[in-house]
């Protein structure tokens, strides 16, 4: 049956319901050309190691145009069945940007989570069905520490090359470590496991029906799972394999204000947890890291990202005066005629450049689009400055970097409370 | 499937912040003179962006308008000046679309003598039902035990009515006839002028002059048990049927007196504490806590879902009833050397007035205000620092309209100055041109942005809506020094009600290895050891801290 937003319902078969163990939900959006090979390793994945386990899938498609649901179906034909809870797209959201993700996202994690809690599942997956090739461990190795170790929330840990994922290096990773003391290096990873424990309290999250959940929703989960005393851990599952989908190509900007403003609006949501956070705990990691040669990267000129930021500094100094101190727009400044050996953005100066827009998002004192794009050649900046440090580095060293980063900005978290709670306005 | 309102909290109303406005005041959309809903929806960002939870609106019925509105003439409607019922139904949707609570005022007490009831009432046959509406007598000397209220308008209780052949009972001014809750058809009525509302989605009354329902003989005619007995039939009638509403009790009594209000939690949820607002105005021009600490000590404990309404200054005169008479001659003297100031058993002054426009002593009230237990009222125009006008007769002076801009008529109305319902204030102190919410947006440092700051802070710490207080007592009385808890948080708040620096040394023994945490500034003092702790507090300074245990 058709659906919107909370509600929805799903056709349970009822003599197979009495127990389940897991259940794996994927989210599709005209994925027709990847969901046999996803079906048909999740089910693999079910029937091997999780023999003995009462186990369900759910598809929880986004108004699909093409035959996905149909091949789902065709795929599982034999093995119980397929749950299949609908989850069309509001009218609103038609007229809405692209954005990274499955239309309708939110609402079909929703339902498959829903889903789950209704079945009694001890453990819930979600899968993006979109993803050309799934690992074959995947299932076990987010769901084996909920079933067996008594975690809560398990995300995957994917190798990736030191140039790529920057934004989740560089903003995401050391905002979220500082702010909740969890150091968990992709928060947004797009696929997570949950346990029982846990399922019932992300559904009371009121953020579902709030501005933003598309592009946030899988942030704001983990967000809502570090917030209490749950247990947290990383599977670590080789190298992530993207399908681009259409509509999916997005200029800086607009990942900027999408995936900057989702954090920012967390935080903002949030401010109770988080400044009460202090210093920052490592989560348990599962499973073996795929060697480093398998990520590849695209080649990257740290020269050209500098005279983005140069560009930028020209152009946006202005803008940037009304969320960053006199004190950084002059460092900024002494970066302009820095040659590429100097060109060097201070791990607490990068910290405290993104904790004064975080302030100036919760400020509004720009229209929040505009202030979260005025941060891309700052972005860019930073990005060729991490580049010129860790080009040259072992894999081992670049992630050593990278949690320096993120202890840079725990160490900066004091500048981010007292402004928050006594804020200053630069200009009015 | 009736409306909700806007609070899905059952105890929204410990962690809001209320605002008090008349919406004559506020601002007037369509130009004639008064404030009208249309301009208060247009107004409702600059309250959100005030970081303010919940609104308080003063009457806004069909009234003749003798006491500003609580003489209700029509309890189902909005006066025309204000707009139209529409008008506040779009209103409490707008304000619901950015999250703040509405809160209507509902003078159960009396209604106006133009209320359709009344003159129904004096027209009907003695022991009728519809006469029954309201207390009637042959003479004007029964309840003589009751005082009267307003000292300076009225002589009686009870007034002669020629076309009834006979005296009704009035609490307030001669105009606003009791209702006669002895007859059951009253209540009945009151309870459908509420469903009217809550239907709508308003989230809480103010039941204006709660405490005389009720009317015996050998009484004082307060407080009486039969006065508690319609507020609890009033709360089961709400609580049945509709969730998360609220009702505060404006009982203007002694604590032990207001702590019948709130019964065993199925009474009114809140209650002002009226006679804390006096002692902190005294506190501080005798620079002694011994008044505020005195009268918290008498205050009662209240039922878990209860909580006090607390204020510094509201629309009507700073009430000196519940001090005694020599400390009501000291805060005459203190607060309103001019006679023009006084009103009643008050002063009818705002807050910066009575402060003599000390910015250190407003910060350092609405500190008070902010962190003491209960929810914070704040009144419009205060945040601005707002004058007033002693000039305009019984409590309009501090009525006058809200300081937008340093345009003409100060931005409130496009009416010709001549027009507007009354004068707007231009003393060169307090003058619009120079206290408007325009000027003190642009200005970082102004007091608007001080409060924002501070309700700001004040919401991210349910320890001040929902805690425990604890007062201490270090020898130097000049200080001021409480702690505040609520589960894991405990709150250490330290104020110099002094106009210089003091040092005050506090036993916090019991906090022995915690760092306090200055609260604004989020910076770390030393750890709390076995000595007494040791602070210095700057002219009229105070300082609030979070005591955090560290892991080692």
């Amino acid at each position: 049956m058709a659906s919107t937003g909370s509600s929805f319902s799903a056709a349970i078969p009822d003599a197979d319901s009495a127990r389940t163990d897991i259940v794996v939900g994927l989210t599709s959006h005209n994925d027709a050309e990847t969901i046999v090979a996803v079906t048909t390793a999740v089910r693999a994945s079910l029937a091997g190691r999780f023999a003995g386990v009462a186990s369900r899938i759910v598809l929880a498609d986004a108004g699909s145009t093409d035959d996905t649901a149909a091949r789902a179906r065709a795929a599982l034909e034999g093995t119980g069945g397929l749950i299949e809870v609908a989850t069309p797209r509001a009218a609103a959201e038609l007229l809405d940007m692209p954005y990274h993700g499955v239309q309708g996202r939110a609402r079909a994690l929703r339902a498959i989570l829903t889903t789950a809690r209704d079945l009694g599942a001890r453990a819930c997956v979600a899968i993006d069905a979109g993803a050309p090739t799934m690992a074959p461990q995947l299932v076990e190795s987010l769901t084996g520490s909920i079933l067996h170790d008594d975690f809560d929330f398990v995300l995957p840990f994917y190798r990736r090359h030191p140039y790529e994922g920057a934004l989740t290096k560089g903003v995401v990773y050391p905002v979220f470590r500082s702010l909740y003391g969890v150091r968990i290096r992709q928060p947004a990873g797009g696929e997570f496991a949950c346990s029982s424990r846990l399922l019932p309290r992300l559904l009371d999250e009121d953020f579902w029906d709030q501005e933003g959940v598309r592009v946030g929703i899988d942030l704001w989960l983990t967000a809502a799972a570090v917030s209490d005393d749950f247990k947290i851990a990383e599977a670590a599952l080789g190298v992530r394999a993207h399908r681009v989908r259409e509509g999916d190509a997005l200029d800086l900007g607009t990942t900027m204000s999408q995936v900057v403003g989702a954090l920012f609006a967390d935080l903002e949501s949030r401010a109770d947890t988080w400044q009460r956070v202090r210093g920052s705990k490592p989560v348990q990691r599962f499973g073996e890291l795929a060697p480093a040669s398998a990520a590849q990267g695209s080649v990257v000129d740290p020269e050209r990202l500098m005279e983005s930021y140069r560009l930028g500094y020209r152009e946006l100094r202005d803008i940037w005066t009304w969320v960053l101190p006199p004190k950084t727009i002059v460092e900024l400044g002494r970066l302009i005629n820095a040659p590429a050996a100097r060109f060097q953005i201070d791990d607490e100066l990068w910290a405290r450049i993104i904790y004064d827009f975080a302030l100036g998002f919760r400020m509004r004192v720009l229209a929040r689009d505009h202030l979260l794009r005025s941060l891309v050649p700052l972005y860019l900046g930073w990005f060729a400055s991490y580049i010129l440090q860790v080009r040259d580095l072992p894999p081992d060293a670049v992630d050593e970097r990278v949690g320096r980063l993120g202890a840079a900005f725990e160490a900066e978290k004091p500048y981010l409370i007292a402004r928050w709670r006594w804020p200053e306005r630069l200009r009015t | 499937m009736p409306p909700k309102s806007s609070a899905s909290d059952p105890l929204w109303y410990k962690r809001a912040i209320i605002y008090e406005l008349p919406v004559k005041s506020f601002f007037d959309a369509n130009g004639d003179g008064v404030g009208d809903f249309a301009g208060l929806i247009e107004k409702l960002d600059y309250v959100q962006a005030l970081g303010v939870t919940c609104l308080w609106v003063l009457p806004f019925f069909p009234s003749p308008l003798r006491d500003d509105g609580y003489d209700i003439a029509d309890y189902r409607n909005v006066h025309p000046s204000y707009g139209t019922l529409d008008d506040f139904r779009r209103f409490l949707h707008a304000a619901h679309a950015r999250h703040l609570q509405v809160v209507i005022e509902l003078v159960v007490n009396h209604t106006s003598d133009q209320h359709p009831w009344f003159e129904r009432a004096r027209s009907a046959p003695p022991g009728s039902p519809e006469r029954d509406y309201y207390v009637w007598s042959d003479t004007d000397q029964k309840y003589g035990d009751a005082r009267i209220i307003f000292l300076d308008a009225e002589r009686s209780n009870w007034m002669w009515d020629s076309k009834a052949q006979a005296y009704y009972w009035h609490r307030f001014f001669h105009h606003q006839p009791d209702l006669n809750y002895d007859s059951p058809a009253v209540l009945q009525d009151l309870l459908q002028v509420m469903d009217f509302w809550l239907e709508m989605g308003v989230d809480g009354f103010r039941l204006d002059a709660v405490p005389y329902l009720a009317e015996r003989e050998g009484t004082s005619c307060e407080n009486l048990p039969e006065t508690h007995a319609v507020i609890k039939a009033i709360r089961r009638h709400i609580d049945g049927r509709w969730p998360n509403r609220m009702l505060l009790a404006e009982a203007n009594q002694w604590p032990a007196d207001v702590r019948a209000y709130f019964g065993d939690g199925d009474e009114c949820h809140m209650a002002y504490h009226f006679p804390l607002m006096p002692r902190i105005f005294m506190a501080l021009h005798l620079e002694d806590r011994h008044p505020i600490v005195e009268v918290m000590q008498q205050t009662p404990a209240i039922p878990e879902v209860s909580q006090w309404a607390l204020f510094l200054r509201n629309h009507d005169e700073l009430t000196l009833e519940m001090v005694t008479d020599e400390e009501r001659d000291y805060m005459y003297l203190a607060y309103s050397a001019d006679p023009q100031a006084r009103l009643n058993l008050g002063i009818r002054r705002r807050l910066a007035p009575l402060m003599g426009n000390s910015r250190r002593r407003i910060e350092l009230l609405n500190s008070l205000l902010f962190s003491f237990p209960g929810t914070p009222i704040v009144y419009y125009g205060d945040e601005i620092g707002m004058g007033d006008n002693t000039y305009l007769g019984d409590r309009n002076g501090v009525r006058t309209p809200m300081q937008w801009t340093g345009d003409r008529n100060a931005g409130f109305s496009r009416a010709d100055p001549e027009r507007l319902f009354s004068p707007i204030i231009m003393d060169p102190i307090y003058g619009y041109q120079g206290v408007n919410v325009e000027a003190q947006e642009r200005d970082p440092s102004s007091l608007l942005q001080w409060m924002k700051n501070l309700i700001g802070l004040r919401k991210m710490f349910e320890a001040f809506g929902l805690g425990s207080l604890e007062f201490l007592e270090p020898a130097n009385r000049k200080v001021l020094a409480y702690v505040r808890r609520h589960r894991r948080d405990a709150i250490l708040c330290v104020a110099n009600l002094s106009r210089s620096v003091q040092p005050v040394s506090l036993d916090l023994s019991a906090f022995s290895d915690f760092t306090p945490v200055e609260m604004l500034g989020y910076t770390d003092f030393p750890t709390i050891g076995k000595q007494p702790y040791f602070l210095t507090v700057g002219p009229y300074g105070f300082y609030w801290f979070e005591l955090q245990r560290r892991d080692p």
